[in-house]
């Protein structure tokens, strides 16, 4: 209803009075004091609108200047013009060699940032060794010599080629002697660049000068068949293994090809056609070979002769005059049944000795004679070329040079000044040459002493061949414009004797067109293009004859005597000096990578020591890291810290070299102590044994270990059996029955939230096939850009590593109780505090990584869900979330989380190790590095994972088995390690799961590991144990 | 509150002869009205450097990242985690006696609760500071509250951390309530008393607080309430401080008595730092009168019973593992007592379950000095408690090869040390600004409660004469009772 009432405002509107009228007649009924404000006293009020007007303008120009500030520019250029081939964020492959294995470097963007194995290669069937993966980071070496010196001065590469050809000429003139002094070289391009330059300097020699020697083995074999030669020697046709001190699978010859070798009679294929060689080892000290023997037992590292000498006696029924029973008679009674088992096997058998000493090295060749060894599995027909060092023609290049009649040396990949024994000779000897000229690209101890300093390119940014076994030749070419101003050496050395050709690269291929090309049926550009693809060929194989010894053995066996005799004279104790397959001879000694690799054995970091047995460190009342002086028959005294090792022989002490390095780096300083000068010659061989005198101090200098509990007190997270129980039953060893579990969650739910509709990551480790190496660690780390932290933080037990080998000794205690229900096997602290002998002790080396648990105990406690799981049952980080409670860590009870307790990559503490300009390089840009208070572990290299797959839909086909592997699985020469998709049921994965040995650690929490383990088989003899 | 005469059986708790309302106020003003006596500068002083060192300390870590700290890839969580626990279980007694013993009607409390909520203030500050400081990224704090966001990022419920954060926030925040709604009475008496400045800054701290009836009512209701909600925190706060260790898979931490055992030992802690606190507060302050003897013993009585509770739970953890038949659970167990922690083992049993079975002996419990003394010890006791349970279980759980040991850096001492300077600071200056004792609440015991008026009871004759007697002898215990007014009756 409408309403036509009226309602008024006020009187004036009811009365419509004439003021009313007017003012409605505008807009406003009041007048708006515009003008006023405008006009009058507006602009003369307390803050006038102007005032505040130039106020506002004045307080935001400041505030734009001062938010002017520069922040700092980050420069990323991007390519002008796209070089061919390069992708940015897709990676290059090529391949090249390492120390004549056959290798793929990986490239990304122009720099080399992994180098892998090449799985057609002779060696280790595209595994590496530790060594070998760290070599990409030499590459950017801050420590490398940048530009050519001479006289310790900067130059520029014309005056030292004018330098050094003036010199020549000269010293052609006069006639005295040039010396090319190398480590060995197997590159037949190189050869033939030192026989080139031999030829234009008549007087000159090449020297073979190999810090770790063999000799023995080479003049052994000259001695007994006429073939100066290193034997290629083949484990895998070896049923019965025997080896007197040899670490075979780590630093003896060639440990990456023994271990495919070996593995291939032990791993889960052979023992499923219940085959598995038999592996026996004497020696002092406990070597990684040692510790995967089926038996073991120490022997003084002097009497290795004598034990050589009794097996003789054993197999041959003779007596060789001078034999004596050893120290040991456990020792005694196993030569006894090792005799046996090899004559069992007589063919198929293999004993080798460690030792550079040729009277050893003839009577081991005399024993694999007798077994029928040569043909089989030792060839002498297509040796190996890895060492060809000569002791005595080195002894002979010091007393000519101390003589004066050397005017001139070359030191190619030779650093005597470090790593021969007797550092002052050496000082003196150089001191009377002219000329000295080092190729070295490391400012090393030699270095020091040379006159001029010819860089040579890392063998990444080289062109170049190998050929480490005889008919096998690998191709190396470079990955990389040099970094430096440095020049390879072949082409310096064809240079300064004015070769023909100028070019390296042109003497390579002119030398591969002409010698090698047709050896692998290739020939001409094609030929050469398919060999860089390849990057390698195989000549027709050489059938390896069989050989038999013929020497009287009565001279040989007396020197062994007398040598033993004077070794056991020369003091209390004796001192073995080997190689740790982590730092070798000690050329790597800067690489932060191999320095942080935990010694196999020991599992030490940073340092070397001196490993005594338990019985003598007791004996001489001295503790863990007790520092003891060591002093040499020829006076050289060192300062180390003790290792009580078990299984070590008493009365030895065992010293790594490759530490003590004064000139290596930044990193590698200092690190340990010396042990080269140990060494002496006798009967023209270095001898790396030799009788000390030993001293307390009282000072303690901790090591690093990145395990110090070494008992696995009998849990059931190692297992393991006997091959003759596996014999019977296939499972043995698996232990209990399935364990009943119980599930909170409702199992549809389960389900749905756990399904995996395409991928299931899992893997598949065979301790039977582990050696302990520790490449697979290496590998991670260059894969997984995983910081170095150096030797305090080790000690704090902070080591990054994503994937440790854990190791746990076990002793066997004859005729004593049992204790966790294997026959006389001791694993738990307790009774261990209680033992008396520390001899014989069994190893097990396990690898252990994130086990990507499918009920994962990290995933349930982090706060912020940074760990969570993937579709593909990958436990995932996201490290951008994580705030860095360490629950997930504690959680963990494999322990294998990484807290970054500070930041690694912007901390001037760790610039040393990877985190300066140089090594940055080699980051891989697919993986982040990890901020400071950031948890980190395992990822199961997603990124490749990923790559794998976006591979596979671009081609539109599914994910091949094996397409994609794991950084540790790829350089795994002994292929312990398997990964895969376990919805595959015939993955190489899924099948070695189905294994009958597959457990899995801590089943019994549920945590549903996604890491399958097999049991570990020893085959032992069972008379050792009766 | 009651009206009528209190019970003569029954324990005065307030003592002295012709106490006015006008004295409890100036007595208990004393410290807040006047400048600080040398005895309180002292303590400041040296409160103020631990709480320097506290700064250092933090400021280090966070400059150069938790690797300052003593941990490793095995133990994850060391000193923090322990000072974390240890000071949220101080806290407990405060909520306790303000909370459950309000609603159980034990008027002793009421002259205690307001320096023992305050500490549990104090002490939920300094566990919280753990919090964050234990992050290895703290600047991102926040990422642990369920913030809506663009990323779709949230907070895991499932996580025992999660749900500490929870816990410790609404604990606090309640606490800190029920203290400020106790004090709101106080305060306003301090500003009627108060000129200038300092009326004005009491005036609005009091919320114009008239003291009507109305005003009193609102304020009864508003503090049972309060202490409705407060005793669940109680139980449930220290729970949830369990559940950081007992929904883990460590052997030694997933054990289901966590919870009880946790509270008890929380309890226990606390009410051990309540003595520490007001024994040397009722004699520098001079609150003999208010804080009596019978609190004393009381408290000392709670610390009997808790340490016994505690000292089951140890014992049924130990037949547990072995029941369990887990041989890693049973090695935990083992390796506490008699590993290389061993001397952290005993240390914790001995202060804490053998020490507080003194208190049996009346004298013991009965004597200052030695209360005093035992409630450090308690507190020793409790520390290495919880390091027992952190760092002896994780430095040897299931896999041998990462058995590690723990050792402390000085900056996980500083921390630590520092961070009880920075409690005590706190308290410090709280008995400085606020009224330690709450007044209106204990005013409200000097009718019924309080010696005088039993003794005008006793004077005006109406009573038995065994149960006068009987009075007169729970007397004797008390240092600040006049023994002589009673000879002749």
């Amino acid at each position: 209803m409408d309403s036509n009432k009226t309602y008024w405002k006020g009187l004036e509107e009811l009365n419509r009075t004439p003021e009313f009228v007017e003012k409605n007649k505008h807009e406003f009924a009041e007048p708006i004091p515009i003008e006023e404000v405008l006009s009058g006293g507006g602009l003369s009020a307390k803050t006038p609108r102007r005032d505040f007007l130039k106020a506002l303008g004045f307080g935001v120009g400041a505030v734009t200047l001062a938010a002017c500030q520069k922040v700092p520019v980050h420069k990323s250029i991007p390519y002008l013009v796209k070089p061919e081939e390069v992708t940015p964020g897709v990676a290059n492959y090529y391949s090249s060699t390492y120390e004549g294995s056959a290798i793929l470097v990986k490239t990304r963007e122009g720099r080399p940032i992994k180098v892998e194995g090449n799985p057609g290669d002779l060696l280790s069937k595209g595994g590496l060794s530790a060594q070998a993966q760290a070599s990409v980071l030499e590459l950017y070496d801050n420590n490398r010599v940048k530009d050519p010196k001479l006289n310790g001065n900067t130059t520029g590469w014309p005056q030292l080629d004018k330098y050094v050809k003036d010199e020549l000429a000269a010293i052609k003139a006069s006639g005295k002697k040039i010396s090319i002094v190398s480590s060995t070289v197997h590159s037949p391009s190189t050869l033939a660049v030192i026989a080139d330059f031999i030829l234009a300097f008549p007087t000159a020699t090449h020297v073979t000068y190999d810090a770790v020697s063999y000799t023995g083995i080479i003049q052994a074999n000259k001695n007994s068949f006429g073939k100066a030669v290193v034997p290629h020697y083949n484990f895998g046709n070896a049923d019965v293994i025997v080896s007197f001190g040899a670490d075979f699978l780590g630093t003896w010859i060639s440990g990456e090809e023994f271990t495919t070798q070996y593995v291939k009679n032990r791993n889960s294929k052979s023992l499923e056609e219940k085959k598995m060689s038999r592996h026996i080892q004497f020696e002092a000290g406990m070597s990684m070979t040692g510790t995967n023997a089926d038996v073991r037992l120490p022997i003084k590292a002097s009497e290795e002769g004598i034990a050589l000498m009794n097996l003789y006696n054993a197999l041959t029924g003779t007596t060789l005059p001078g034999s004596k029973k050893l120290t040991n008679a456990n020792a005694d009674k196993a030569i006894v049944l090792a005799a046996k088992e090899l004559l069992a096997a007589k063919g198929k058998a293999l004993v080798v000795a460690g030792s550079n000493d040729v009277s050893i090295q003839t009577l081991v060749n005399a024993i694999n004679s007798l077994l029928g060894s040569y043909g089989t599995t030792i060839d002498l027909d297509a040796p190996s070329r890895q060492y060809a060092g000569n002791d005595t023609v080195w002894a002979q290049f010091i007393a000519d040079a101390k003589a004066g009649q050397v005017d001139a040396v070359f030191f190619l990949d030779a650093n005597p000044a470090y790593d021969y024994y007797n550092t002052k000779e050496i000082e003196a000897a150089l001191a009377k040459v002219r000329v000295k000229v080092t190729f070295s690209d490391q400012a090393d101890e030699t270095s020091a002493l040379c006159t001029a300093v010819a860089p040579n390119h890392h063998y990444l940014e080289s062109w170049g061949d190998d050929s480490a076994i005889e008919g096998y030749y690998t191709v190396m070419q470079p990955t990389i414009n040099p970094v430096g101003n440095t020049r390879q050496a072949e082409e310096s050395l064809l240079l300064w004797s004015d070769n023909a050709v100028k070019s390296y690269y042109t003497y390579v291929r002119n030398n591969w067109d002409t010698n090698l090309l047709a050896k692998g049926g290739l020939a001409g550009q094609a030929g050469w293009e398919a060999l860089l693809q390849k990057g390698f060929i195989n000549a027709a194989p050489v059938a390896a004859g069989t050989y038999s010894f013929a020497l009287d053995l009565n001279a040989v066996a007396q020197t062994i005597i007398s040598q033993s005799a004077k070794v056991a004279a020369a003091g209390k104790f004796e001192l073995q000096v080997y190689q740790t397959p982590a730092m070798r001879d000690g050329k790597k000694a800067n690489n932060p990578w191999l320095q942080e690799l935990p010694d196999p054995v020991s599992k030490v970091t940073w340092d070397n020591f001196a490993a005594m047995a338990i019985a003598d460190v007791k004996e001489m009342g001295l503790e863990e890291f007790q520092v003891i002086t060591i002093k040499g028959a020829n006076g050289y005294t060192i300062d180390l810290p003790v290792l009580p090792q078990p299984g070590q022989a008493r009365g030895t002490i065992s010293v790594a070299v490759g530490y003590g390095r004064t000139s290596a780096g930044l990193v590698g300083n200092n690190v340990g102590k010396n042990a080269f000068p140990f060494y002496n010659l006798l009967n023209g061989t270095f001898q790396t044994v030799s009788g000390v005198s030993v001293e307390k101090t009282s000072d303690i200098f901790p090591l690093a270990q990145t395990q110090t509990h070494s008992s696995f007190e009998g849990r059931t997270v190692i297992r393991e059996a006997t091959f003759t129980e596996y014999k019977k039953d296939k499972a043995a060893g698996i232990g209990e029955e399935e364990h009943e579990k119980y599930d909170l969650w409702d199992k549809s739910d389960d389900d749905a939230s756990h399904a995996r509709p395409v991928y299931d990551w899992v893997m598949a480790i065979d301790l039977n096939a582990c050696t302990g190496c520790g490449a697979c660690v290496v590998a991670c780390n260059a894969e997984n850009n995983i910081p170095v932290v150096g030797k305090a933080e080790v000690a704090r037990r902070r080591e990054m590593h994503w994937i440790r080998i854990d190791r746990y000794y076990s002793f066997e205690q004859n005729g004593e109780a049992k204790t966790d229900g294997r026959t006389g096997m001791v694993t738990k602290e307790k009774d261990i505090a209680k033992l008396q002998d520390f001899d014989n002790v069994t190893v097990v080396h396990q690898p252990m990584l994130c086990q990507h648990c499918d009920h994962a105990p990290c995933e349930t406690v982090c706060p912020v869900l940074a760990t969570v799981h993937s579709s593909e049952g990958l436990n995932q980080m996201a490290y951008n979330r994580c705030v860095g409670t360490r629950y997930c860590a504690n959680n963990c009870p494999y322990k294998v989380r990484r807290f970054n307790w500070f930041n690694y990559w912007n901390d001037s503490r760790f610039d040393n190790y990877l985190s300066n300009e140089h090594t940055q390089l080699v980051l891989n840009p697919d993986v982040t590095t990890r901020f400071r208070g950031v948890m980190e572990k395992c990822s199961m290299c997603v990124q490749r994972i990923q790559a794998g797959k976006l591979k596979a839909k671009i081609e539109k086909r599914p994910l091949a088995d094996g397409e994609v592997k794991m950084a540790c699985e790829q350089t795994c020469s002994a292929n312990a390690i398997v990964f895969g998709n376990r919805n595959d049921p015939n993955s190489a994965v899924s099948k070695a799961l189905a294994s009958e040995r597959t457990y899995y650690v801590l089943e019994e929490l549920n945590v549903k590991p996604g890491i399958g383990y097999q049991v570990k088989v020893r085959n032992t003899i069972s008379e050792l144990h009766a | 509150m009651a009206s009528h005469s209190e019970s003569i059986i029954r324990e005065p708790l307030i003592t002295g002869k012709n106490i006015t309302y006008a004295q409890i106020t100036n007595e208990v003003l004393n410290p807040v009205e006047n400048k600080p006596n040398k005895a309180w500068w002292i303590g400041f002083v040296v409160a103020s450097l631990g709480a320097m060192l506290w700064v250092v300390s933090i400021s280090f870590t966070f400059w150069f990242g938790l690797g300052s700290w003593g941990l490793n890839k095995t133990v994850g969580w060391a000193w923090d985690i322990t000072g974390f626990v240890w000071w949220v279980g101080i806290g407990h007694a405060g909520t306790l006696i303000s909370a459950v013993l309000l609603l159980f009607r034990q008027n002793w409390r009421n002259s205690i609760n307001r320096s023992a909520e305050a500490m549990t203030i104090f002490a939920v500050i300094c566990a919280a500071t753990y919090i964050v400081a234990h992050m290895g990224r703290p600047w991102l704090a926040y990422f642990c509250l369920p913030l809506p966001n663009q990323y779709v990022l949230w907070v895991n419920w499932n996580s025992a951390l999660m749900m500490d954060v929870f816990a410790i926030s609404t604990y606090f925040s309640v606490s800190l309530v029920f203290w400020y709604t106790g004090l709101l009475p106080d305060i306003a008496s301090i500003r009627d008393r108060a000129t200038g400045l300092r009326r004005r800054i009491y005036s609005i701290l009091s919320f114009g607080w008239t003291g009507s009836v109305k005003t009193w009512q609102r304020f009864e209701t508003v503090s049972l309430i309060l202490a409705g909600i407060s005793t669940p925190l109680v139980l449930s706060v220290h729970t949830i401080v369990s559940f950081d260790f007992a929904t883990s898979l460590e052997p030694g931490w997933h054990t289901t008595i966590f919870p009880p055992y946790f509270v008890a030992g929380a309890i226990f802690s606390g009410f051990a730092m309540v003595q520490t606190l007001l024994l040397v507060t009722r004699k520098v302050l001079g609150l003999e009168n208010y804080i009596t003897m019978f609190h004393i013993e009381s408290m000392n009585k709670i610390i009997m019973l808790t340490g016994s509770i505690v000292g089951v739970a140890y014992i049924t953890e130990f037949f547990i593992a072995w029941y369990s038949g887990v041989e890693y659970e049973q090695y935990a167990f083992i390796n506490r007592a008699t590993g290389p922690y061993w001397w952290a083992y005993w240390s914790m049993m001995s202060c804490n379950v053998i020490s507080p079975q003194l208190f049996w002996s009346a004298k013991l419990r009965r004597n200052i000095k030695f209360s005093w003394a035992l409630s450090i010890v308690v507190n020793i006791g409790m520390w290495f408690e919880r390091f027992v349970i952190i760092v002896t279980s994780l430095h040897r759980d299931y896999i041998p090869s990462s058995w590690a040991m723990f050792y402390p850096t000085w900056i996980d001492v500083g921390v630590f040390v520092g961070s009880i300077g920075l409690f005590f600071t706190m308290f410090l200056l709280f008995i400085r600004v606020l009224p330690s004792v709450a007044m209106a609440e204990v005013k409200l015991l000097l009718k019924t409660a309080s010696e005088q008026s039993k003794k005008k009871l006793i004077d005006e004759g109406h009573l038995e004469p065994a149960e006068v007697q009987y009075y007169k002898e729970s007397l004797v215990k008390y240092d600040s009772v006049d023994m002589s007014q009673y000879e002749k009756i």
